[in-house]
Parts: C-alpha cells; structure tokens; sequence
C-alpha cells in the first residue's frame, strides 16, 4: 500500500517523494513519501519517536532531507527555512510555539505582520485597525471573540489552537499543519477545534493533523499516513481500516 | 456570578486603561503613592517638596539605567555590565568636553556603550550562553579594560560647562515656582527618553517583537520575527542608556572614578522589577522602571531620615531587597488575577 511516485502525486498540492533524513548515523527517515491534497484532510500518524516531527521539520524547513525532493503545486521546490513555507503558504500550528501567551489577540493574530500607519517619517503599529480586522475576520471563519485586546494566556486551549487556525486561514495558507491539535483539549472543545478544520477543508485548503492518537483524527481526517520508526507503514483511504486496525499499525502490533 | 461582573467593570477599566501607557504602572504607582503617604505620615519634615526633588535627583542615574534595563528584560534578558557601561560613558565624556570636543564626547559616550551592549547581545546569540553568565562576564571585563586604559586614575574637572547644564543644570522654571525645590534639568531628559522607549515598546513594530521575543521566542520565530536582530537591538538599548547614565552623572559630579555605578546595575533591575517587569520577559513597561527607581530612591531617603538607630542609612540594601521580592510577588498575584 506504499505510495508510489506517480505523475498524480506529483501533482498534489504537497508532495514529499522518498524522504530520508540522517542525522549523523542515526536514521530518523528512511524514504518516507507523503503528500496532501487541496480540501483534503490528511491525518499524520505515528507513536512518539516515529519521525513525524522530523518529516514535518523537513517540510517547514527547519531541516533540509538528505535525500528526496518536495514538490509544491506540481513544481520541485527547496525549502530553506520556517519563512520561505509561510511564503509558500505553509503554515504551521505548534501546540506551546502557536501563539504568545502574554500578548493580545490582535497583536498575536498580526506578529510579524503588523499592521502599521505612517505618522510623517515614523510607523506606528494600527493597533485599532489590527483589532478590528482580526474581530472580523476570526467572526468570518466562526470563530468568536469577546475582545481582541485580551491576552491570550487567559483563553483556553481550544480557542488559542482556533485562532492561531484562523490566523493561518486569513492569511492564505494553502496547507495548515496542526500538530497534536486536540491532545490537551476537553471534549466540547475538540469538537469546536475538529469544525474549524472541517470549515479549512471547506475552503479548499490542505490540512496535516499530526497525531499518535488514531482516536483524536479518525473521524475528520480524509486519508492516514502511518509511520513508524523512520519508515512509511502505509497510506490508507477513509473507511478502507478500522480505527483499531490503524492503531495496530501505528504501535506495530500488526504488520500492513 | 464572577462573569457579570468582569462585564459591568470592563468598560470602565478599558476607559482608565486609555489614559495609561499601559495597565501594567497601576501597581507601581500605587506602591509609590502608598510609600509616600506613609513616610509623609510617620517621618518629620518628610513631606516637602526639598525632600521630593532630592528623590528625584537621587533616583536620576538608577532611572536612566532602568530605562534601558526595563527594555531589555521584556525581550527576556538581564544586563549585569550596564554599571560598568556607565562609567566607561562617563570617562569618554569627561575627557572629551576637557579637550574642548562636548559634541564629539556625547556622540562617542553614547555609542560606545551601545556598541559594547550589542556585543553583549552578539555572544548571547552566537553562544546561547544566558545572558546572566555573558553580563557578568562582560561587567568585569569591560571595567577591567577601563582601569587599563585610565590606568585606574579618577577622572576630574572643575569648570562647569554649558553643555553640562543642559543635562543637569538646575530646572529654575520649576525651582521658582516653588520655594524650597530643587530639580535638575536631568528629569525632563529622563521623561523624554522615558517617553520615546515606551513610545517604541508599546506601539511599534519592533516593539511587539520584543513582547514577542520575551514571551515566547519559539512562536515569534515561528512567525518570522528576527529574534536575534531583535536581542541584540535590545542589548545595544541597555548599553546606551547606560551611556545616558554615564553623562547625566559626570555633567553633574564632574568626577568619574573606575569604580562609579558599580552595584547600580543591581538597583536598576530591581527598580524595573518592582516597576512591574516580568523578570522573565514579555511584559513591563518603561514608566513602570522609571516609577521603580523613584519607589527605591524614596525609600532609601525615608530610611535615612527615619534614623533608625542599628539601622544605619548605608544599611538601606536591605530595604531594597525586601522591595523586590515584596514586588515580584506583587507581580505575581496581579498577573495571575488577570
């Protein structure tokens, strides 16, 4: 069930063919492929060690693979670093590293891309026009907020992990990589987390949700990469396996 | 319950909140007020305005460092050299303006210490080595070059010049109005520069880096903020406010010895920890520093006209060190209630 190379992935929105990634002797990917689709949801599986950080570093940019090539739109690309993805339109959505915890909504929602208005030779930031662009276009994507002035240290996991989902969304991210999006959140607040990347899909954008919990991903997720110590288990459709079955090939307990 | 009650005092607080540079100086402020009320109360001849302006003037050098320290600790670091700093500046000055070149002694006696603050910022980058070890490093390196190159000798002029008044002459417009006042043009430079730091933390572009970069440095690369650029700008602040430091003390003292400022660098982190700033970064606020460096200088002044006897006034260490952690607690249980 390996992915092969063939012209229709290379086609994809995000094609990563045959991977591997050394670090001195030790391999932490050994030709790994994987891609993901516009509108689709693909759930990155894999137990704690098995290389999906690595994989998704080599896509960020943080590390560059040792052997293999990305392809992005149908076109090779070379990835240097975090900020040559987010122009790209690849953004990524860490769990502690999304948002900071003592700043504002707004001023979250626009770090690094402020918002600024000239007061003769001096910039300032737009502080009230960053509110209020951020207000509305969190509202545009449902996600609502009491106020865009509050730290965001006082909002919940799941509202923090949705808005750093609507910053990537309302500045044209074509592929959103969550990773371990819903590991810390209630029950309520998965669902609201889960209905805001089912609107990403809606909007046709390319989703990665990295997990080691087939359980967190198994309802939204369209297609599952397995990967386990390095190596590419297998990709599989929604409703080809059983969530068991996908559990089984994530620990190993089975082979596929 | 606790919700409706956020609601109805919400407005209101947005509405104070505009007045203020920023929510974080209400606490400082207060501790300032309540010092004063006390001491104006229980110590005699405390309350008027010759003790006021000498707390002023007191606070002037522990502010200007305060400043750039405040600054710097939002970004999430510490700058142990900024004494050592102050007394390099304050050489460059003096010898300059003795030579008859102010202009150029200003100039230099501002870079200098700037560019020895980048380099600070420079080897935390390049190492990772916390910026505690590299300032503390640096402080006894930079002073040990002093003593080197002044060959230990103290620095001193007798002529008052006119550059030296601008600085810290006497604030005779504020001095006539009042009798018994005694300001120094020193406070107007400190609010003015007071003025334009906050004016950068809080509303521009490089400022919300350096909240970013304090908080969370991992999300701020993450969205493509220079977070080295972004250190090492901060670190080169520091070291210029110690250069500001370095002038307003030699323009009035006319004397500079390779030992001046040494311990201030100490009283200038807690003055912007008890100002409000988190000592691990990403918040605070440059009046807040400014407000820590008068709570500090207030308190050393009740102390000493307190007379307390086993307590001599040089024995005032003591009180500042109550001061921080009493502050950090403070800071603690604010910022948790928000």
């Amino acid at each position: 069930m390996s992915e092969t190379p063939t012209a229709q992935n290379r086609n994809s929105l995000v094609w990563m063919e045959n991977i591997t990634k050394k670090f001195g002797t030790i391999c932490a990917l050994n030709d790994v492929s994987f891609g993901v689709d516009k509108g689709e949801v693909r759930a990155l599986l894999g137990d704690n060690g098995a290389g999906k950080s690595t994989l998704i570093k080599v896509l960020m940019g943080i590390h560059q693979p040792t052997i293999g090539q990305i392809y992005f739109e149908g076109l090779p690309v070379h990835i240097r670093s975090p900020k040559e993805a987010r122009e790209i339109g690849i953004e990524a959505v860490y769990q502690d590293l999304a948002l900071v915890n003592l700043m504002s909504i707004s001023r979250n929602f626009f770090l690094g891309r402020e918002v600024v208005k000239s007061i003769g030779p001096l910039k300032f930031l737009d502080l009230k026009n960053m509110e209020t662009i951020c207000r509305s276009s969190l509202h545009d994507i449902g996600i609502e907020i009491r106020s865009a002035s509050e730290r965001v240290g006082s909002l919940s996991g799941g509202e923090r992990q949705s808005i750093a989902i609507g910053r990537g969304v309302y500045f044209g991210a074509k592929v959103l990589i969550l990773d371990e999006p819903t590991s810390a959140l209630s029950v309520a607040e998965t669902r609201k987390v889960l209905s805001y990347i089912e609107n990403a899909r809606e909007r046709q954008l390319a989703t990665i949700f990295i997990t080691h919990n087939v359980h967190h991903v198994y309802m939204v997720a369209d297609s599952y990469t397995i990967i386990r110590q390095g190596h590419h288990v297998g990709t599989y459709r929604k409703g080809e396996l059983s969530e068991e079955d996908i559990a089984d090939l994530i620990t190993g307990d089975r082979e596929s | 319950m606790e919700k409706s009650l956020i609601k109805t005092s919400a407005p209101r607080l947005a509405k104070v909140r505009h007045f203020l540079p920023n929510s974080t100086i209400v606490a400082p402020v207060a501790v300032l007020l309540v010092v004063l009320v006390l001491f104006s109360l229980f110590v005699p001849k405390f309350f008027s305005f010759r003790s006021f302006s000498g707390i002023i003037n007191a606070a002037t050098l522990t502010g200007a460092l305060a400043i750039g320290i405040g600054f710097l600790m939002v970004s999430g670091e510490f700058d142990l050299s900024v004494g050592s700093n102050l007394a390099i500046s304050g050489y460059i000055y003096g010898t300059l303006t003795a030579a008859g070149q102010p202009f150029l002694g200003l100039l230099l006696a501002l870079a200098v210490p700037a560019l020895l603050g980048a380099v600070n910022g420079i080897i935390l980058v390049w190492t990772a080595i916390p910026s505690f070890i590299v300032t503390l490093g640096t402080k006894y390196f930079y002073r040990g070059m002093l003593w080197v190159i002044t060959t230990g000798s103290m620095l001193q002029t007798v002529d008052t010049l006119s550059i030296d008044k601008i600085f810290t002459g006497r604030l005779d417009i504020l001095n006539n109005l009042i009798s018994e006042a005694n300001f120094r043009n020193s406070v107007l430079w400190l609010i003015l520069l007071a003025f334009v730091f906050q004016l950068i933390l809080g509303k521009t572009k490089f400022g919300n880096h350096v909240f970013a970069v304090g908080s969370n440095p991992g999300a701020a690369l993450g969205q493509g903020v220079r977070v080295a650029h972004v250190k090492i700008i901060s670190f080169a602040i520091s070291g210029f406010m110690a250069g500001v430091a370095g002038i307003l003390l030699f323009s009035q003292f006319h004397t500079v010895r390779v030992s001046s400022g040494d311990g201030m660098d100490l009283y200038a982190i807690a003055a912007a920890v008890v100002g409000g700033t988190l000592i691990t970064g990403g918040a605070g606020n440059i009046w807040g520093a400014l407000v820590g460096a008068l709570i500090i200088s207030t308190l050393r002044t009740g102390v000493v006209l307190l007379d307390i006897p086993f307590i001599p006034a040089d024995n005032f260490e003591a009180i500042v060190g109550v001061t921080i952690v009493a502050a950090a607690i403070l800071n603690m249980y604010i910022s948790k209630r928000k």
